[in-house]
């Protein structure tokens, strides 16, 4: 684990490297568009701590505006975490099977109202009992499958009976129905509209079975970065669960309202020829993820040429060359796997630190 | 930080909270002694490369075997470090230091560690002179060899001498010899990894005769790894390999190095079974590690491993026979345990089937 506090106000070019920054301009613009997003409308973001894993970052959000207060988490530990920084309303839109963990989110039922998501009858009975055991009730949502294939129920019939069991069961509290969508490529704003009212639309297609055996739904929670402004225009959605527009990445540049916030912040150690520049981080700190489709910030003419585990070797135009102690920003190609991979944020404002922040949930696996 | 449920020592294996790391201490101790039999009574030495794990615990059994040079082998100074707070005392960093504030750093670690960096450059030469002789530290130098064109390091000629000479001649600098800086190379076949390895390691062993012909002794040539350590340990003039995979082993070199066999595993829980050819776990990308290749499933070696960030999905050919449940363990063999160890701030040493110990990772994240 890495413990690097810079002092508030030192220059950037005075950075120890490699380190995750974040630009806080950016950041505010993301939290902002978001909060001017949903103002007005019934559909609220609930955040997704997923990309940031970092309650201080999740609160930032709740206070910029345009949530309903509340996260969601992919894993329990996680959710204790958001739990912990002060964040009551928290959704994990996953399964939770094993005994010893279900103990564990009802226990962080005594604090928070914490839901998890369900597509299995004994899963539900479990959590049923364990609940029961300790006293505490336990919101869950029944999770659909509308194109991931992973987690999830393939049938509105399907739904209504996990539905009806949890309605049958103490310690449950059924809420409300979920699902989790992608979209590739670049796609324009009706192509994004068309393709969340497709998928969006098999999640409400279970909403209405189980309505109409008279069980009220009373969440809907759907949505995500590439739909997030389409979401909050579906009927019948009550929140949506973006998680990449605050951090961004370059793979959602179609979303051009919104701006790359973090950066890995670099030095050129090595320039074995004038066009070649090799840098101080590589994949460990990065992930195939945020490798693919990178780009470098900080030195004109610079491509990738390769990511090796602990260096970067970057190519110059000739426009700009290489100088040994330099320093470079690498914006990632999508950066959801990087903060896992980093103790800190270090938060510039105009040049400077403006503060650093943890990240808690880093390696939250269970 | 990772928060899982801690077990007591002697839990069954399959009550520990997944997703986590599970070591085999009966396979690890045998792949230790595998390579440091190799070395017993060679010229050349072994410095395990501990970036790969980032566990003192484990590198301290990995030294505790016959054969080392005594010290480890680190990608930055911050894994020095932090290998430091656990005895160890003797590193050997692959990679050059040229910032102020790391140089800075290097000079405070030499006072109570024997520290070996990289060069290849000779203002960087000037600047760590004058910190070490500043600091009153003496820091020992290698001359960074690259593997080929555009790459760390310089040609094994005439540069590579004058860099030698420089550093001989710069005071807090003592001129200890070479290194190349490999990179895992990107290729399956075991014959074209050891031709590509002889030229790197020949390169490597130009610079040293080139050096010695111009009256510039050399004490140590480090190169190779566990992918060649047997021809790279058995050339006349190599004196250290810093290999490392060899202790943990992964799934890209299973079935390529003989007496050497995976000793961790990414155990998950299977958290949906939506339909009989899939089986949905919690282990996904962040916390099996996909960067350089798939993982293989233990149960079902011949399905289609597919990680999302959160969940790993084992799709079947066709529908398992076999009885899941929800809550069932399924393992996974990452395919390089250097990417996965560094998702993890612990790992469990597990010896027939129980817990024997939960080991740290401090040097987990140190980029810097």
């Amino acid at each position: 684990m890495d413990n690097y506090r810079p002092a508030v106000g030192t220059p950037i070019d005075q950075l120890d490297t490699p380190c995750l920054l974040i630009d806080m301009d950016a950041l505010d613009n993301n939290y902002a568009v978001v909060a001017e997003t949903y103002r007005d409308t019934v559909c609220k973001m609930r955040q997704h701590t997923k990309n940031i894993k970092s309650p201080r970052l999740a609160n930032m959000q709740i206070q910029a505006g345009g949530t309903l207060n509340g996260v969601c988490t992919a894993k329990l530990s996680e959710a204790e975490v958001m739990v912990e920084g002060g964040i009551i309303d928290v959704l994990i839109p996953n399964q939770i099977v094993t005994r010893d963990k279900i103990a564990r989110l009802a226990a962080l039922n005594r604090l928070g109202d914490v839901k998890v998501t369900v597509d299995n009858a004994d899963n539900i009975e479990t959590i049923s009992e364990v609940a029961v055991e300790q006293g505490v009730v336990i919101g869950v949502l029944i999770e659909v499958d509308t194109q991931m294939n992973r987690g999830g129920v393939r049938s509105p019939e399907h739904g209504v009976v996990l539905a009806k069991l949890a309605m049958s069961l103490p310690g449950v509290k059924f809420r409300g129905v979920m699902s989790h969508q992608s979209a590739d490529g670049w796609p324009d704003a009706d192509e994004r509209m068309r393709l969340s009212k497709e998928l969006i639309g098999i999640c409400l297609e279970v909403k209405d079975a189980i309505e109409a055996e008279g069980i009220p739904v009373e969440m809907v929670s759907s949505g995500e970065t590439f739909s997030y402004a389409a979401a909050a225009q579906i009927l019948g959605v009550t929140e949506v669960e973006g998680g990449s527009y605050a951090l961004m990445s370059n793979i959602y540049g179609y979303l051009d309202e919104f701006q790359v916030s973090n950066k890995v912040l670099g030095t050129i150690v090595s320039t074995p020829s004038p066009n070649i520049g090799i840098g101080d981080f590589g994949m460990k700190a990065l992930s195939t993820a945020a490798a693919a489709n990178a780009t470098i910030e900080g030195i004109s003419g610079v491509t990738i040429e390769e990511v090796q585990d602990e260096h970067i070797v970057l190519r110059s135009d000739g426009t700009e060359p290489f100088v040994v102690g330099q320093q470079f920003m690498l914006l990632p190609g999508y950066q959801d796997h990087m903060p896992n991979r980093w103790d800190q944020y270090i938060g510039v404002r105009k040049g400077v630190v403006e503060q650093v922040l943890d990240i808690p949930a880093r390696g939250c696996h269970h | 930080m990772e928060r899982p449920i801690f077990k007591p020592i002697g839990s069954p294996v399959e009550e520990l909270d997944t997703p986590t790391v599970i070591v085999d201490l009966d396979i690890l101790e045998r792949n230790i002694s595998t390579v440091a039999s190799f070395f017993k009574d060679r010229k050349a030495k072994l410095r395990p490369r501990v970036d790969l794990h980032g566990c003192p615990a484990l590198a301290h059994m990995q030294l505790a075997a016959s054969d080392t040079v005594g010290g480890v082998s680190v990608a930055t100074l911050g894994q020095a470090e932090a290998f430091s707070g656990s005895g160890i005392n003797d590193f050997s960093v692959r990679g050059v230091v040229v910032t102020p504030q790391k140089i800075a750093r290097l000079c405070a670690l030499a006072r109570h560690a024997a520290v070996t960096v990289a060069v290849d450059n000779p203002s960087n030469v000037a600047d760590l002179s004058k910190a070490a002789a500043a600091a009153g530290v003496q820091v020992k130098v290698v001359v960074a060899i690259s593997t080929k064109p555009d790459r760390l390091g310089v040609e094994p000629g005439q540069s590579a001498v004058d860099l030698a000479k420089a550093v001989g001649d710069s005071a807090g600098l003592v001129f200890d010899g070479f290194m190349t800086i490999e990179e895992k190379l990107k290729v399956d076949d075991v014959s074209q990894l050891a031709a590509e390895s002889r030229g790197w390691t020949q390169r490597a062993i130009d610079a040293r005769e080139a050096a010695e012909a111009a009256g510039v002794s050399v004490n140590t040539v480090s190169v190779g790894g566990t992918y060649n350590y047997e021809i790279a340990g058995a050339t006349d003039g190599v004196t250290e390999i810093p290999a490392g995979s060899y202790a943990l082993m992964d799934a890209k070199y299973r079935g390529r190095r003989d007496g050497l066999e995976p000793a961790a595993k990414i155990m998950t829980t299977v958290t949906s079974f939506p339909e009989g050819d899939k089986i949905i776990t919690d282990g996904g990308n962040k916390a099996v590690g996909m960067d350089r290749g798939n993982p293989i499933s233990v149960e079902f070696p011949e399905a289609k491993i597919g990680l999302s960030a959160e969940h790993g999905n084992i799709g079947l050919k066709t529908p398992t026979q076999k009885r899941i449940k929800l809550g069932d363990k399924m393992w996974f063999t990452p395919w390089d345990m250097g990417v996965t160890a560094n998702l993890y701030d612990y790992m469990n040493a597990v010896r027939g089937g129980r817990l024997e110990a939960v080991w740290d990772l401090p040097a987990r994240g140190r980029y810097r």
